[in-house]
This record gives structure tokens, sequence and C-alpha cells, in this order.
């Protein structure tokens, strides 16, 4: 039987179960759209955040590369014998005994003299 | 013919639907079936393809020191539309990159959306550009990522290594021949750009990481190499001569150790140096090797059994006739055995031996040993060398190519030709490229020794060794060449130079000695080569000329290697003095 039939038709009641229904639904619509623009722009700082994190890990990532490539240069054959020559830094003889040897040379005498070049004497 | 209200419905239903099933078959169309081409045409009109690039890789030494490395650097570019200070801007960016102010600001005003203001400009001073630009809010200048090659050693190496010309593109040596491993591929990515021309991180699309470039390991050892550089330096300084080179080799793996050729370049400055000096010579030049290969042709008879260690060859005392030519010795010998014939070098004692093999046997020895061929070194532009066939020999060929002459080959050639005798008959294929390593220092191709060929026997490797011994002692031609504590084998070659317009140089000599060392165990194998010294022409050989370079170098590579002296001392004695200075007070 249907009973809206019978409702008379001059009433108008307030159907606060609809209102509550309907502004319950725009709340959350609003709610997820509000969520929706946060989420966004939370994103877009992020991503803010990430430009900005590369940028700082490419720019460090290049000082180390520009640091590797002067400490390159520094220690460079060249760069060091230049050094020895000016007398910055020395080269140090190593005594014979203060060398270990795994297989210790069969006659090597203790002077070096059997290491001396033949005719080294010719360049002076 | 009049429908029913439920077929009028039923059609205009099914009209409707078609439609839509027609427009939703498009829909799935353009979303799947098209939905590649319809995304790269939207990605071009909105986004940008920014390249990321991948890093060169380094060179090294056999033992890890960096030969080429890569230097980061910003290209400063502008985009004038963007910009809301032009002036300003200007001034900053000429006061930071050393320009013009007004150059700049008249390049501004063109209005174009990308002008590069400099290029290779140092990281420090770009950051500070950026900082000084950040701190004034100005807008419109950008730093793009850029790297130059350098080469931390200058002129050392600077032939093996080669270079990048201005546009990054390799031109010669290791930088050219595994260019392929050391390039690497860049990467990219699209991107999205706000109004104020910064990059919306979350329209990132596509995106491809960079494949970095591998590093190379060579063969050389930079302990050995700068031994070879200083003499040869010293060398070219003392003597004066057009070009001179030296090349040293493991004669067990073929593994060259050391190359060097004067005159020179650096590497970081290509620009500056003329063609003749970029020449890797030791690939890439022609010349008669002289007596160093009698080798080739006493090999071959002993190993043919046309001669054995006692036989005995009559040396014409000095002066042999043949094909209406007078063929002479420095000195007149009678009989020799073919050691003698090796420790006195004689030319009528290799020519004879030569006609004893016929010239098709010689010339098989000669292609055997590696002449006339290339040699498969990873360094661009070997030339294999001119050995004509007997065919197109003349009557003289088959007594003058014994001897070294009418016969073109490359200094690495004599050097591999040394170490067949060196390494037992084995003739190694000879190799720079000892490694290819990844980023983070893992192997990804190891070169290993490669055979070329057995040319001779061992055994008959060991008698010419020993012969060759014979030469660095008192008597033979070599005696410069011996190093205390150790047995050298090798042997000289004094060739007359080459004519550009035909026929000999008067008075122009190559000299050469290659040799082993220790003897009976080598570890290397050198050449040192000679090219028109100035010196006097009665000190001009081989033997006196290259010979001591040789031991100055044998002598410190020994110490270098730690190779362990096995002979008695032998007396000092003072070698020529064979210099510049000497050729002018002769001609004073």
């Amino acid at each position: 039987m249907n009973t809206e039939l019978t409702t008379p038709v001059n009433s108008n009641p307030i159907q606060i179960g609809k209102i509550l229904c309907v502004s319950t639904g725009v709340a959350l619509l609003l709610a997820v759209g509000l969520g929706f623009v946060y989420v966004k722009n939370q994103q877009f700082a992020i991503g803010e955040q990430i430009r900005q994190t590369e940028r700082k890990i490419h720019q460090v990532r290049a000082e180390n590369d520009v640091l590797l490539a002067k400490v390159t240069e520094l220690t460079s054959r060249p760069a060091l014998q230049q050094q020895v020559k000016s007398g910055y830094i020395a080269v140090v003889n190593i005594t014979g005994d203060k060398i270990a040897r795994l297989t210790p040379p069969v006659q090597a005498t203790e002077d070096g003299i059997l290491r001396t070049a033949f005719n080294e004497a010719s360049r002076q | 013919m009049r429908f029913t209200a439920n077929t009028r419905i039923g059609i205009a239903c099914g009209v409707a639907a078609s439609i839509f099933t027609l427009f939703s078959a498009r829909l799935i169309h353009l979303h799947v079936a098209k939905h590649d081409e319809y995304s790269r045409l939207a990605a071009k009109k909105h986004s940008i393809r920014q390249v990321i690039h991948a890093k060169r890789g380094m060179i090294l030494d056999c033992h890890g020191e960096i030969l080429a490395t890569n230097l980061p650097v910003r290209t400063v570019t502008a985009d004038a539309s963007r910009m809301k200070n032009p002036e300003a801007l200007a001034a900053l960016a000429a006061s930071h990159l050393g320009l013009d102010g007004k150059e700049v600001l008249n390049k501004f005003s063109t209005g174009k959306k990308y002008i590069v203001l400099k290029r290779e400009v140092p990281e420090e001073t770009a950051m500070a550009l950026w900082n000084e630009m950040q701190k004034q809010k100005l807008k419109g200048l950008y730093l793009e990522q850029d790297a130059v090659r350098i080469y931390p050693n200058g002129e050392v190496l600077g032939h093996v290594l080669g270079f990048l010309d201005h546009e990054g593109k390799a031109v010669q040596g290791v930088e050219m021949s595994m260019n392929g491993q050391l390039a690497g591929k860049d990467g990219y990515r699209f991107i999205e750009r706000d109004r104020t021309g910064r990059e919306i991180v979350l329209y990132r699309g596509l995106e491809e990481e960079p494949e970095h470039g591998k590093n190379v390991r060579l063969t050389i050892d930079m302990g050995l190499q700068s031994i070879v550089e200083e003499e040869l330096d010293a060398a070219f300084k003392d003597l004066k001569p057009e070009t001179a080179n030296a090349v040293l080799v493991n004669p067990k793996t073929g593994a060259i150790l050391a190359m060097a050729c004067r005159p020179c370049f650096n590497p970081n400055e290509p620009g500056k140096a003329k063609p003749e000096q970029m020449k890797n010579r030791s690939i890439i030049d022609m010349v008669e090797p002289g007596s160093t290969f009698k080798i080739v042709v006493a090999s071959g008879a002993l190993n043919e059994g046309k001669v054995d260690e006692k036989t005995s060859i009559f040396c014409e005392n000095g002066r042999f006739a043949y094909g209406g030519r007078i063929l002479k010795d420095h000195h007149g010998y009678g009989h020799m055995d073919v050691h003698e014939i090796l420790v006195k070098s004689s030319n009528i004692g290799s020519a004879k031996m030569a006609l004893m093999m016929g010239g098709d046997k010689f010339y098989e020895y000669v292609r055997r040993f590696g002449f006339g061929q290339r040699l498969g070194v990873e360094l661009p532009g070997e030339i294999p060398g001119l050995v004509h066939p007997p065919a197109r020999w003349d009557k003289l060929t088959i007594t003058r190519m014994p001897m070294g002459h009418s016969i073109a080959v490359t200094p690495l050639q004599i050097t591999m030709g040394m170490s067949v005798i060196a390494n037992g008959g084995r003739l190694m294929t000879p190799t720079i490229i000892d490694s290819v390593e990844t980023e983070t220092g893992e192997v990804a191709v190891k070169k290993n020794p490669v055979l070329m060929r057995e040319v001779v026997p061992e055994k008959t490797a060991r008698y010419v060794a020993d012969a060759l011994v014979g030469v660095t002692q008192p008597g033979g031609t070599a005696a410069f060449a011996r190093v205390n504590g150790f047995q050298v084998a090798g042997k000289t070659g004094t060739a007359q130079k080459v004519s550009p317009s035909g026929g000999y140089a008067a008075g122009k000599y190559v000299v050469s000695f290659v040799g082993f060392m220790p003897a009976e165990d080598p570890s290397f194998v050198l050449l040192v080569m000679v090219d028109d010294a100035k010196i006097a022409s009665n000190l001009n050989y081989g033997g006196l000329v290259a010979a001591p370079i040789f031991s100055r170098i044998a002598e410190r590579a020994a110490r270098h290697l730690d190779l362990t002296p096995n002979m008695p001392p032998i007396p000092l004695q003072p070698a020529p003095i064979a210099s510049a200075a000497t050729m002018q007070e002769r001609d004073n």
C-alpha cells in the first residue's frame, strides 16, 4: 500500500533525514575536493623539494668531480716531479735492510753496484 | 509502411546505441591502439626532452693511475624572453664571466630564447654567478651541464691517449679506438615547465637513465712510460734528431708497457700542436729497419735447415758482387757461422743465407714475423708497412732485404719481430688494452694474451737469442747496450734515410737498437729508434746512438720491475759523446 498518497497535500514537513543525508554528501564531496587540492599542492611542494634536492646532489657530485680532477692533477707524475725538482717534496732512499723481500735477490750486493747503469756516466 | 510504437522506439534506441558504440570504439582506438602515437604528439607539444649527459669513462694505466678524466664545467645560456631586468643581468653576467657588458646586453636585446653566453665555465664561477642571480632575484640565465677532458700527465703518452676535439668527438689514440666503451649513452627525461621556466616535477614524463662510459685500463705502466719519456727527452735534446721513438713490450703477452714518440704534443691543448707532432710514429711511420732485420733471415735459414750452428759461410772479405752491384760489409770478413754473422752484422753473410733459402721461402718468413701486415694493436691508424712479394722484386732485392733495405716496416713491427725471438719463437698480438671496467671497478671485459702464430721452433729462437747476446758483448756491434748485472740480447740497425724525391738522402740515417732483457728469461723487449741525429756521421750508428739510450732505459726499467741481477759487475766504460755539440765542433 502506498502511504504517501494518504499524506495531506498542504503539509510541508522538514525531512531532516534527507537534509542530513544531502549535507553529509556535500560535505564529503567538499572534503574530498579540498583533500584533492591539498594533496595536489603537497605533490607540487614535494616535487619542488625533489627538484631542489636533485640540484643539491648534482651540485655536490659536480664539486666532488672537480675536486677529484684537481687531486688527479696535483698527484700526477709531472706535478710530483716538479715538486721534487723545486724541493717542495723530497725522495728519501730506502736502505736495503729496510726492505722486506719475499724472494731475496740471489746475487745482489749490499751497495747496489750491480744495479748501476753500464753507461750512466756518459750522460754527464 | 507504418511502424508500431515499439518498433520506432527500438529503431531510435538502436541508432543511438550504434552511434554510442561507434564513439566508444573510436575512443578505445584512440586510447588503446593509438596511445603511444598520441602520447608522443602530446609530449612533443608540452614536454621538453631534457638530455641527461653520460659521463665519459676514464683511461687508467695498468696500476690504476688516471691518464684521462673529466672536469665538470658549465655552459652559461640565456633566455631573453624571460628577463625582467636585462641591464642588471648583463652587468652581472659580464662581471662573472669576464665578458664585455655591452656585447652581452646586445645579445639580450635580440629577444632570442636560447643565447649561449660562454662555454667551459668553471663550476665555481658558474655557481657564484647563479647564487648572485638568486640573491638579486634576477631571471633569465641558465647553467647547462658539460665536461672537458683533461690529461693530468700532459705530453706524456699523448700519442697513445689521443684527445677529444671541441665538439667532444674522439680524434685519435685510445680515445678514438675505445670510444664505444668510453662514451657511454646519454639518457633523457621529458619535462614540463611552468610559466617562470621552472620544471614541474609532478609532470615528469618518460625517463631513461644515462649509461655512463666504462673505464679503460691500459697495459701501459706509467713507471716505465716515465722512464722511457725522460730518456727519450734527454736524447731528443742532446742529439736533435728529426724524430725519436721507443716501444717497450712484454714479449710473453704482447702487452705494450710503454710507447713514446718525439716530437710530441699536449692532448690538453691539441689546437697548439702541428700535425707532425701528433703522429704516433710507432705505428704509422714506415722505416727501413736496417740490420735489426737480420734476425729474420737467420731464423728462417736455421729453421729451413739451409744452415746449422756449424755451417760456415764465406763473407767474401767484405765485397760481394751480385746482380751487377757490389754488396759491402763494414769490415772484410772471411768464413763465419750464423752466430758470428749476427754478432758482426755481416750484410754479405745475411744475403747469402737469403740466397740459400730462395726468395719465396725468405718472403714467407718475413710475413710470418709479422712484417707487411697490421698487427692489430688497438690504436687507430696502424699501417701494414711495405713488403713486396717476390714477383715484384728486382735482382738485388734478395740480397738487400735481409739487411733491412727494400722493405718498410713500423717500429712496432720491429719490436714484435724481436719479441718472437725473446718469446721462444711465438708471435703474440700486440695489445695496449688490459681491460674494460664499469664505474664501480668491476671488470666488464678482460683481454687475454693472443698467440698470433708460432713463427719458429723454440730451439731456433734460442740459438738466435744466444747469438744476439754476443751482439752486446765486447767485440759486438752494441757493447754500449749492456746493463750491469744482466745479460742483454739485441741487434743494432743503421739504415740510410729514404729521400722523398727518390733514392737515399746522403748523410741521413735512421739508427736503432732493439733488444730484450734478461736474455735468459726476457721481461721486456725495447726498441729505441733515432731518425737523423745531428751528430758526426762517423758516430751515427745504432750501436753508438741508440744502444746507450737502450742501456739507460733498460737499467732503470730493471729497477722498476725489481729484476734480480744474475751477472757479475762489468767494468764501466764511457760511451761516445754523440751529441749535437760534437757535430757543431766538427763543423767549426
